[in-house]
């Protein structure tokens, strides 16, 4: 405030002095105080005070700096309250920022770090916490990109928020958010980016990945069929087995039905079976049969287990084995334990009715050389003998069955053996046989006899089967052969023997049965033929194979093994009974068949004497050989029940004499005894029952042969 | 809630300001409360600024409408 003019100086001062310096001091004050109104009115944002809308008194009177006074001190408590809060919600953002499970950067738009938080820091291993100016490449990506390349520079060009998932710093993952920070003007400053670690999670997930392929790996290698069925039956997964076994793609697989793939052959309880499981009944062990794509029937076993959510029963899973081989490997066990069983029986008689037939057979073939040529009893003799043949025949396809039946195998071409037997087969049958053959065949081992015995049963089938009518049509040809669905097929190189007609065929339910002895769907069969093939095959180490559509007809197909060797020329025919002269001696434990063989050998001219075992043979030759009489040739009888048989004789005998001729007999004419008589010390073989023909070969042939070779 | 209604209408400011700052100084205690709500009417254009810019530093809530003519600027507890 200024001092008014004249108020300095000494002396009184009159009243008007005084009066006239009160106004100028009141003027002077007003004036002040309008000047500072005007300050505070332009501090609140208002315009000044005009003199002409308030004068001094009115000015005094409304007291405006009691007014301003009181306004900022309104605005003071409320700039006071405000702060109070923004300290209590930067406390409330700090102890957030702080506590969060996430890592939060503040960059500005340089990227240089204006905040952080612990949890980033621990993300980031940053030890020094002051790390507030530091460009974020040097602390958290360590990157060696320059800063313009960063991924996360696009928020802080657009504005735009930015999401990084699944990013990559070292050994870490992190998803990454990035929001723009902006000022009251809206300019772009800076950005947050907030860092969620997943690496445990990803961890998780790689280990569940591997997990599942680890699983997957498993149910797609394994041999086993897996299969996923849903609720209605369609089929949700299968693996690879599944597929390879029922010959269906997967995409094929997803629109079946399990109960559309049951193959007819499984009941009407395996259907059953099914729509209990799906309707959530039952379940554990089961076996099924499916139909693959190909229509091949499919037999499976394992474990079914109902799939539950909630309670409620949504599908099936289940695991099966294919069994098909096995429950065919099977079929054939039983089917040869049915003929081992047969052929044990067949062998315990074929010794004592062999024994029988050459009593029999010797006899009538005596009979027929007394009796005189013209006289009927000679034709009566002839269908008897014939008969006898027959009998030894059918005593010999028994044998078959049984271990004593082994085939007497030779290097042989078949050609020849099947043209014979094929069309002996069909001969007065009006069947045509249509024979064709590989000229270059391979050499197979066989037992010329039962090989031809196959050949006539097949063909005789197929005249049956065409009721002797018609084409059978039989063909030889070499086949290799390789890796096959049929578990019982094997592999290598064959002569194979195929037999077709265009009869009646097989019905399916036959199929299975056809081979079991005693079998037979026609009127006087002996349902013997096909075992016997059956049998005879196998015993050569080969497979038959049966195709046959009821009312199309019917192929079989045996495969024989091939050989290296060569053929061996053929054996010598029947000659008429050669006589002759010297000492036999027969040891056979039967007294029939004794008496008929000295019969027999005594009609050819020798002198007999006979024994009833191995011991009192070798008693009897010791003897004879001492009294110098020895015996020429010895038979000896292959099977002795309870006493020395001949193939412990022969031994004893070529002690006693090495230069002994001694000829094995037996019933069992597949023995290996009698299949490779030489090697045990024989120089001949005769199969009982004998005619007196074979008698005087067997006997001729024993003393023109060399002596056996030393033991 | 008590309405408080002051026609300032035919004053400008910054006398109109000062006017209802007074009244505002004045009840206080019943703005902070929230039961009093002051009614401001004026036909002073720099008023409508004015009045809620002061009021808002104070504090408070205002709110301007326009009314018959006139501003209708509404003063009550934040």
């Amino acid at each position: 405030m200024t001092e008014p003019a004249g108020s300095a100086g000494g002396g009184a001062a009159t009243p008007e002095q005084e009066l006239r310096l009160l106004n100028e001091r009141h003027s002077l004050a007003t004036k002040y105080i309008r000047e500072k109104i005007d300050e505070l009115l332009k501090v609140i944002g208002t315009s000044p005070l005009r003199p002409e809308e308030l004068d001094d008194e009115t000015l005094i009177g409304l007291d405006p700096i009691g007014i301003v006074a009181g306004t900022f001190r309104q605005v003071l408590g409320h700039l006071n309250r405000t702060n109070e809060q923004l300290r209590f919600a930067h406390a409330e953002l700090q102890a957030i920022f702080d506590s969060t499970g996430l890592g939060i950067l503040v960059i500005d738009r340089n990227q240089r770090i204006l905040a952080s938080n612990a949890k980033l820091r621990e993300q980031f291993g940053v030890v020094d916490a002051d790390i507030l100016g530091l460009s974020c490449r040097e602390i958290i990506c360590k990157a060696d990109r320059p800063d313009r390349l960063c991924p996360f520079r696009v928020t802080l060009e657009t504005g735009e928020t930015y999401r990084c998932a699944n990013w990559p710093v070292g050994d870490r993952h992190f998803d990454i958010v990035e929001t723009a920070l902006r000022s009251p003007s809206g300019e772009i400053t800076g950005s947050v980016l907030v860092y969620s670690d997943i690496t445990e999670r990803v961890a998780a997930e790689e280990a569940l990945r591997r997990s599942e392929e680890r699983y997957r790996d498993l149910f797609e290698n394994t041999s086993d069929l897996i299969l996923s069925v849903r609720s209605d039956g369609s089929l949700e997964y299968v693996n690879n087995a599944w597929c390879a076994t029922l010959g269906y793609r997967r995409e094929e697989a997803e629109r079946l039905s399990i109960l559309d793939l049951l193959h007819p052959s499984c009941d009407a309880g395996c259907r059953e079976h099914f729509r209990e499981l799906l309707r959530g009944e039952g379940g554990g062990r089961m076996r099924t049969v499916l139909t693959a794509k190909s229509g091949r029937m499919v037999v499976l076993e394992g474990d079914v287990r109902v799939v539950r959510e909630e309670g409620q029963p949504v599908g099936l899973r289940a695991i099966f084995s294919d069994t098909t081989e096995h429950e065919v490997l099977e079929e054939e066990l039983r089917k040869r334990e049915k003929l081992e069983s047969v052929g044990l029986l067949a062998g315990g008689i074929a010794h004592d009715f062999n024994n029988i037939l050459t009593a029999v057979l010797g006899n009538i073939n005596l009979a027929q050389v007394v009796a005189d040529p013209q006289d009927p009893v000679h034709e009566r003799l002839a269908e008897a003998e014939k008969a006898t043949l027959a009998a030894r025949g059918l005593t010999q396809q028994l044998l078959t069955f049984s271990k004593g039946g082994a085939p007497v195998k030779r290097p042989s071409s078949i050609t020849q053996l099947v043209h014979e037997h094929a069309t002996f087969a069909c001969r007065g049958s009006g069947t045509i046989a249509r024979i064709t053959g590989d000229p270059d065949l391979w050499t197979t081992e066989v037992d010329e006899g039962q090989i031809g015995q196959v050949v006539n049963n097949l063909v005789l089938n197929a005249v049956q089967a065409m009721d002797g009518g018609g084409t059978v049509t039989v063909s030889t040809e070499n086949v290799t052969l390789g890796p096959a669905a049929d578990p019982l097929q094997p592999r290598g190189r064959f002569v194979c023997i195929t037999v077709r007609d265009s009869g009646c065929g097989i019905p399916r339910e036959n199929l299975q049965r056809m081979f079991d002895p005693y079998f037979t769907t026609k009127r006087g069969g002996s349902g013997l033929g096909l075992a016997v093939t059956y049998s005879i095959v196998r015993q050569h180490g080969g497979h038959i194979h049966v195709d046959s559509e009821p009312g199309v007809g019917t192929t079989f197909t045996v495969y024989l093994p091939a050989t290296e060797q060569l053929q061996q020329p053929a054996q010598q025919p029947e000659r008429p009974a050669p006589a002759g002269m010297g000492r036999v001696l027969v040891m056979d434990d039967e007294l029939v068949v004794r008496e008929t063989a000295k019969a027999m050998l005594t009609e050819l001219g020798y002198q007999v004497e006979c024994a009833i075992d191995g011991l009192a043979a070798l008693a009897r030759y010791e003897t004879a050989r001492a009294q110098g009489r020895p015996f020429a040739v010895v038979i000896l009888d292959l099977t002795v029940p309870g006493g020395m048989g001949g193939k412990e004789a022969i031994r004893l005998f070529r002690e006693l004499d090495p230069a002994v001729r001694a000829i094995v007999s037996s019933g069992y004419s597949n023995d290996p005894v009698m299949a490779r008589f030489t090697e045990h010390g024989y120089v001949g073989v005769i199969t009982k029952p004998y005619r007196l023909s074979d008698l005087g070969a067997a006997i001729q042939a024993a003393l023109g042969s060399p002596p056996p070779a030393a033991p | 809630m008590n309405t408080v209604e002051y026609d300032i209408r035919g004053q400008i400011c910054p006398s109109s300001l000062l006017t209802a700052l007074r009244e505002i100084n004045a009840h206080e205690t019943g703005l902070r409360e929230r039961t009093v709500v002051l009614r401001f009417l004026t036909d002073n254009r720099d008023c409508v600024t004015t009045i809620p810019e002061s009021a808002r530093n104070m504090g408070y809530t205002a709110d301007v409408q326009r009314a018959d003519g006139c501003y209708r600027i509404e003063v009550h507890g934040d």
